[in-house]
């Protein structure tokens, strides 16, 4: 070989292997009727493959299916893919949270003007308008280290997909009657509920505490103490909470107040709940080494999953305390998984009636039975057909937000500064770490509210 | 002349695939990288906002949110940055010594020692967070060897006490091979003469070590300080996957804080602090090398 072949070898070598690693990418350019769907759930990859065939048959269009897991996996993913401007055309998406982020950054596109009343009239009332930009959201997004800047009032991001609440307590059946108590009757009040921890525990101190998996910080916070708080300050009180006034947000009596029914718990976790992962918490459950399991209406997919048997738990919402603004809590049913359309999808229009499709009851339906994730769409007088007992016995937890139900995703609570991984942690060192008391926490949160408006 | 000229171009052109790949994977990372510890971006805007060197200073002490984090992760990863290397050398050069003594099974014995070093990974730090779980085996042995008042209810990671140097110890077992075959190959590197002298000079074994032995390995044990303070530096594998954190945020430590501002930080605008965060280790990495260098040349 010549020199100069040598040298125009080499070149062409370097050029082949740069348009090699650009080339690639390309890959889901094709059909006009072909989509590609990303989600973060692997337990949805079968079920939506299943929706996809009865989809191609209706209406000729193909869904590719692909999830990227874990979340962090799939947020790279998408960083990426947008900047390399290869997106797929729907993506499965956090609901009001993670749809407003990548709205707002130009990825997903808009879709106000096609989903229109009647659309919104089959989800979940409450549910239809969480990827809603409302006028409060849109001036939250204008502060400087806001993560949704770029949404403008008026814009929807995302159509529910699943929904669900936070705040769900599952109890087993056998600790609880072999503790003598009926799981008929579950615990009314906040009082019942630590009585009912206490008599399971004092019978089975190794394997009947409570659990949650700590080891994602915000879960206790989240997930117990703000439900909690919200049951016995009211609405406002609980808004006051995380306000600026620190006569009355955390710091003050009423934080005490709650913190001190919280710390109510720390006797009765599980040992060493504070190292489980959400996974392993259920999983640690459901073989039987807790007596109860905090979580959300999510958890009994994963209790199932785990082996255990649904109609051998017992599902309550996080009681209320007595002497507190409410006597019966309910929990708003919550948008936590959206279907969005990709600002860079090749066929909106088809992508569109993906989702519609995915929005029909049979087809929200059989997709429920299938990932034992309660569904978007509104299943009316067949939700028990479609969902199974146990399944449509979690939603008994709901209320409606719009008549005093605890809504989790009202962020305008907070400041938006706010970062929960801090009070979640802090919380853990309360309970069940015991290393704070209740006023020392109290003024320790009060401490992060405080800088959070700063 | 020109066949010279030709000669270079070949030369030129045989360079320019690493050239290229350097420039893509390694000069544009390292610009891009430090250019975004200037800004505040969360990944997915088409923009960048410019903050000058504001993610620093928020870091340091400017954010009362932040500022604290990072430097409750700066003190956890100051002790393991000590706690890593020590046991990592005193556990490594005893092993060495020992090996290097005797001579049957001694392949098999130093395979069997360095299984922890090609078994470390994601999974094996699953399987120790299982091994400590307060039902774990850990407690179990405890219990069964009637040191039941050594073990830990709340398990090694869930009492704030036990859980760093819990992580240390995990992270030394999977350091301690390397530090081993290095201290080996540096044992077996000193001539045999100098022990002979030593020994005709009346020096006990312990004497020989501490006098003769330790001073001729000295460059080793520098470098086996210097990988695993590198290590204990920016790593956060163990960390991430063993406790997040926690409990309570008592494990936290920097390679984790960065990780954390980068992937969990619920989409907030913090790659900017991340990639600064991470600048910042690493010009503490490059102060750290440098005087590991100076110590070298001036033992030498």
């Amino acid at each position: 070989m010549s020199t100069r072949a040598k040298a125009l070898g080499a070149i062409a070598a370097t050029i082949g292997l740069l348009l090699g690693g650009t080339a690639c990418g390309d890959s889901t350019s094709g059909s006009a009727t072909a989509l590609e769907m990303w989600t973060f759930k692997q337990t949805h990859v079968k079920p939506l493959q299943d929706a996809a065939a009865e989809f191609k048959k209706q209406t000729g269009i193909t869904v590719n299916i692909t999830a990227y897991t874990p979340d962090d996996t799939y947020k790279s993913k998408i960083q990426t893919s947008a900047q390399t401007r290869n997106l797929p055309d729907v993506l499965e998406v956090h609901a009001a949270g993670e749809d407003f982020v990548l709205g707002g950054s130009g990825i997903l596109a808009d879709l106000a003007p096609n989903v229109d009343a009647a659309w919104k009239a089959g989800f979940v009332k409450g549910t239809a308008d969480a990827a809603l930009v409302t006028d409060a959201r849109y001036q939250r997004s204008l502060q400087p280290k806001s993560a949704e800047a770029g949404i403008k009032t008026g814009q929807y991001f995302s159509v529910p997909f699943t929904i669900g609440t936070f705040g769900v307590v599952y109890a087993n059946k056998k600790k609880l009657a072999d503790a003598g108590l009926d799981p008929a009757k579950p615990p009314k009040t906040w009082a019942d509920f630590v009585a009912w921890l206490k008599a399971v525990h004092d019978k089975d101190p190794a394997d009947g505490g409570l659990t949650v998996g700590m080891k994602s910080p915000t879960t206790g916070f989240n997930w117990g103490l703000e439900p909690l708080s919200f049951a016995y300050l009211g609405a406002q009180g609980y808004r006051d909470l995380f306000g600026k006034d620190p006569a009355k947000s955390f710091g003050s009596p009423a934080g005490l107040a709650v913190l001190e029914l919280y710390d109510q718990l720390t006797p009765y976790w599980k040992p060493g709940t504070q190292t489980l992962g959400i996974d392993d918490a259920d999983r640690a459950f459901a073989q039987g080494k807790a007596g109860f399991d905090l979580g959300g209406t999510f958890t009994l997919a994963s209790l199932r999953q785990n082996g255990m048997n649904p109609a051998d738990v017992v599902t309550f919402g996080i009681p209320a305390a007595s002497g507190g603004a409410t006597s019966d809590l309910k929990l708003a049913p919550i948008a936590l998984t959206g279907l969005a359309v990709s600002a860079q999808a090749k066929n909106p229009e088809a992508a569109l009636k993906w989702l519609q499709f995915l929005s029909t009851p049979e087809r929200a339906g059989a997709f429920a039975q299938a990932s034992l994730d309660l569904p978007g769409t509104e299943l009316g007088a067949d939700a028990e057909r479609l969902l199974g007992p146990e399944l449509a016995a979690v939603r008994n937890v709901f209320g409606d937000a719009t008549a005093g139900a605890y809504d989790p995703t009202d962020t305008t609570v907070f400041s938006p500064a706010y970062d929960d991984k801090s009070p979640g942690e802090t919380l853990i060192r309360m309970s069940p770490l015991h290393e704070l008391t209740p006023e020392q926490e109290n003024q320790a949160l009060g401490g992060i509210v405080a800088t959070s408006w700063k | 002349m020109r066949r010279r000229a030709r000669e270079a171009l070949t030369g030129y052109a045989f360079l320019l695939p690493a050239l290229a790949l350097f420039a893509v994977l390694g000069v544009y990372t390292i610009v891009y990288g430090l250019l975004l510890s200037f800004a505040r971006w969360n990944g997915f805007t088409a923009h960048w906002s410019w903050v000058g060197i504001g993610n620093y200073l928020d870091l340091l002490y400017r954010d009362a949110a932040q500022a604290p984090q990072v430097r409750s992760a700066a003190i956890n990863t100051a002790v393991i940055m000590v706690g890593i290397p020590l046991l990592t050398v005193v556990a490594g050069l005893p092993l060495a010594l020992a090996l290097n003594r005797i001579t049957r099974l001694r392949t098999a014995l130093r395979t069997i020692f360095f299984l922890p070093y090609v078994t470390a990974g994601v999974a094996v730090f699953y399987a120790w967070s299982y091994v400590l779980q307060p039902e774990g085996s850990v407690n179990w042995l405890l219990q069964t060897l009637g040191l039941g008042t050594l073990a830990q209810p709340q398990g090694f990671l869930g009492n704030p006490t036990t859980a760093l140097p819990t992580l240390i110890v995990v992270q030394a077992w999977s350091a301690i091979p390397v530090a081993m075959l290095l201290y080996l190959a540096g044992l077996q590197a000193i001539d045999p003469e100098v022990l002979d002298a030593a020994r005709v000079d009346g020096a006990s074994g312990v004497r020989t070590v501490t006098a003769v032995i330790w001073p001729l390995l000295r460059p080793i044990t520098a470098a086996v300080i210097m990988l695993n303070l590198r290590d204990a530096l920016q790593g956060f594998q163990l960390f991430l996957v063993v406790t997040n954190g926690g409990p309570g945020g008592h494990t936290n430590v920097l390679g984790l804080q960065t990780y954390n501002l980068a992937f969990f930080s619920d989409l907030r605008p913090t790659l900017g602090l991340s990639s600064a965060l991470g600048w910042m280790l690493f010009v503490v990495a490059l102060v750290l090398a440098g005087i590991n260098v100076r110590v070298l040349r001036s033992r030498t």
